[in-house]
């Protein structure tokens, strides 16, 4: 197949014996770099050495490598043969680097912007790259982005939460307080109500960081809201919700149902065992488990409790459900049961025929994943795949099926199903209730389609 | 034990075992309270009520909260070319940083309190004032968000005056309006999509009814060759060379693409 042939390898090592030697003898100094970088641009002849920017801002030298560079069958490998600097010589002193950064070759591993999603970018989205992704935790540098009046990095020494309302003691709490008071860990999914929304009609975007990158799953580390509440002698007998705000400029609010505060909700500090990224609330944030990340609201400074919900503008304006009757559905938080392959995903292209892990994630906001089912021909038939431990309640679940592509065109699915039974919905089921103007809430089962040629592209089936 | 018949060393007896049983109740009760409720006294302090006023700002649909002022749609219009149009627009109905807030809304809305041009069918761009359906929400919003740049800067007859205007805008009063705590009610009659909410999914609680539920076929689920959208290639080329969004190394690389340079 003529196609496989402009296929790349990872890079090839195109050093000569006797630099290796030089470099072996008297070390790796910046003129021997220089060197080296040479080396490369004789040796690949039409390839090009190209200096740029890596995602942490230190240059990188990366080889352009001539169409069809691959290690020739039955040649013995030079990266086995010739031992690289890093193998002959002494590496980096520890502590170089404070707090650890990613290697320098996982600059292409970045939250992105969907071009023309919103107009300005204080109150605007940054996908996660969930087709770089592995297992369930999301770093915490890749937690995808969702800010209404941008994002400050707020001093904690000066952060302040303040509880009232139908409460017997309105209180004022620091961090020096809340750190102190009882806390729990507990690692769950964080989804946005729009997540998915631009391909209510159609598919309209390349990759699943953009289809499905408002998504992530950490651990959290905070207070149960219920222990606050109790310190100041909530009114469960009148309180019908909390008002939860942030300290941002818009200083965002959402109301959230009092069974749901007294249940599994936090006021949490805590991200991956590190204090929260200031993208994601640092000092203080909500953690509403199972509900759309608008109500998990970041940079918390206060706490109402209410006699009814409080129609703030990001559950009376934004947040709400259009339905095909032309009315909407109000305070709709729950992320329902859905699934989606993150290999082979779109905008990848496989590099040969072969053996291939199908692997994805898997979530519900009802509870845990039941099952997750797997169909390579557009749906037309389904196997069961295997569900990576742990599997956790409103957490994101791994699933993997092990598979061999033959070559041919195919439409790849996952479906997902919860511990209540609800079956993630085709888009067709999802459509004839809600129609296509939803912009919220959009679980439907999510298609692939890889072609002949390797490449894998965004479609739906309905 | 409690053998005797004697009446006296009968109810004695009882009485003990009951002392005991209260005796172990309290004590194992005890054990779980130090478990659940630990005391936690000497942590936050009392809210003061400089500070609560301070932050206590939100007004609900019941309009508990809601400070007293005015602004008048005269006052009003000044207030929004120097503060409000540069996003909004001069009549409301600018997209340069949101959606509009004006557009969409017929007299026949606001008579019906439901927005005809709410069809799914419907051409109009989605305007705040053909969603919102409490006009308390607007008042919320505009004291704690507005203006972009400024949030909280406007005072409390700045914000009836701004929304004074914007009701004039929307043809819902006339131009010697004033907006007021008293007024304010009288305009949530008005709201042309006040009646268009509804509470009535699955989607409030955990324990909410779905509104589909396939059953999980496994064999021969489609009937003929299923029906396939794919993405317009537009839309994968403004979205950058997804060769570098992906590694170069591993079980699949990006692919390649020409790409327009999208806007930075």
């Amino acid at each position: 197949m003529s196609s496989f042939k402009s296929w790349r390898r990872a890079p090839e090592n195109f050093l000569s014996a006797q630099t290796l030697e030089d470099i072996q003898r008297a070390g790796f100094d910046a003129q021997r770099r220089e060197l080296v970088a040479k080396a490369f641009l004789a040796a690949t002849g039409s390839a090009a050495m190209v200096l740029s920017k890596s995602a942490w801002g230190a240059s990188v030298a990366q080889e352009v490598l001539p169409a069809g560079a691959r290690t020739t069958v039955g040649e013995d490998d030079p990266h086995i043969l010739q031992l690289p600097p890093h193998t002959t010589h002494l590496g980096n002193p520890v502590a170089m680097r404070g707090y650890g950064l990613p290697s320098q070759y996982e600059g292409a591993t970045l939250r992105r912007e969907s071009p023309g999603l919103t107009k300005v970018r204080e109150s605007s989205v940054a996908f996660t790259p969930l087709q770089n992704l592995f297992g369930i935790i999301t770093p915490s540098g890749l937690h995808f982005e969702r800010h209404h009046s941008g994002w400050s990095d707020i001093d904690p020494k000066h952060h302040r939460l303040m509880v009232h309302g139908l409460v017997k003691k309105p209180k004022v709490y620091t961090l020096d307080d809340l750190m102190r008071l009882p806390s729990v860990s507990r690692i769950h999914f964080l989804e946005c109500g729009a997540n998915t929304s631009m391909e209510w009609a159609s598919p309209a975007v390349p990759t699943v960081q953009y289809t499905h990158g408002m998504l992530s799953c950490s651990e959290f580390t905070g207070v149960p809201l219920s222990v606050l509440l109790d310190d100041c002698g909530a009114d469960l007998s009148q309180a019908q919700a909390v008002l939860a705000e942030g300290a941002d400029g818009s200083s965002l609010t959402r109301s959230i149902p009092m069974d749901h505060a007294l249940d599994d909700v936090l006021v949490a500090w805590g991200m991956n065992g590190e204090m929260l990224r200031p993208e994601n609330g640092y000092p203080l944030r909500l953690v509403v488990p199972g509900v759309q990340g608008v109500s998990w609201v970041k940079w918390l400074r206060r706490l109402k409790l209410g006699d009814q919900k409080f129609a703030t503008r990001d559950e009376s304006i934004h947040y709400i459900d259009a339905l095909p009757n032309g009315l909407y559905r109000q305070y709709s938080g729950i992320q329902e049961c859905k699934s989606v392959i993150t290999t082979p995903s779109g905008g990848q292209r496989l590099i040969e025929h072969g053996f291939y892990n199908i692997t994805g994630l898997a979530w519900s906001g009802r509870g845990k994943i039941k099952r997750v089912d797997v169909s390579v021909d557009g749906g037309r038939n389904w196997q069961t795949a295997a569900l990576q431990e742990p599997v956790l309640s409103k957490c994101l679940t791994r699933f993997n099926l092990p598979w061999r592509w033959n070559g041919e065109r195919c439409i790849l699915q996952s479906r997902a199903i919860d511990e209540t039974g609800y079956v993630q919905p085709t888009y067709g089921a999802l459509r004839a209730v809600r129609g296509s103007q939803s912009v919220y809430h959009n679980n439907a089962i999510q298609s692939w389609r890889l072609d002949a040629t390797g490449e894998v592209l965004n479609v739906q089936v309905d | 034990m409690c053998k005797s018949i004697e009446m006296t060393r009968l109810i004695r007896c009882v009485m003990g075992w009951m002392v005991m049983g209260a005796l172990m109740l309290t004590l194992s009760s005890r054990v779980v309270a130090q478990e659940i409720k630990p005391d936690l006294s000497g942590l936050g302090r009392a809210a003061r009520p400089n500070e609560l006023a301070a932050w206590n700002t939100d007004v609900r649909a019941d309009f508990q909260g809601l400070p007293p002022g005015q602004g008048s749609v005269k006052e009003g219009e000044l207030l929004w070319e120097q503060k409000c149009a540069r996003c909004h627009g001069s009549f409301g109905e600018s997209h340069s940083h949101t959606n509009p807030l004006l557009g969409g809304i017929t007299p026949d809305d606001v008579k019906k309190g439901r927005v005809a041009a709410q069809a799914p069918d419907s051409k109009v761009p989605v305007s705040t004032l053909m969603k919102v359906a409490t006009v308390s929400t607007l008042w919320d919003f505009v004291r704690r968000a507005m203006p972009w740049d400024a949030p909280k800067s406007l005072s409390t007859n700045e914000v009836y005056a701004s929304l004074a205007y914007l009701f004039f805008l929307a043809d819902l009063v006339e131009a010697d309006f004033v907006l007021s705590d008293k007024t304010l009610p009288k305009i949530q009659n008005l709201l042309p999509n006040r009646f268009g909410m509804t509470l009535d999914h699955g989607l409030g609680s955990v324990n909410g009814k779905p509104d589909v539920n396939q059953p999980a076929c496994m064999k021969d689920c489609v009937v003929g060759e299923p029906k396939v959208k794919v993405m317009p290639t537009r839309m994968k080329q403004i979205h950058g060379n997804l060769e570098d969004q992906m590694r170069d190394f591993g079980a699949f690389r990006g692919v390649t693409l020409e790409t327009k340079a999208a806007k930075p």
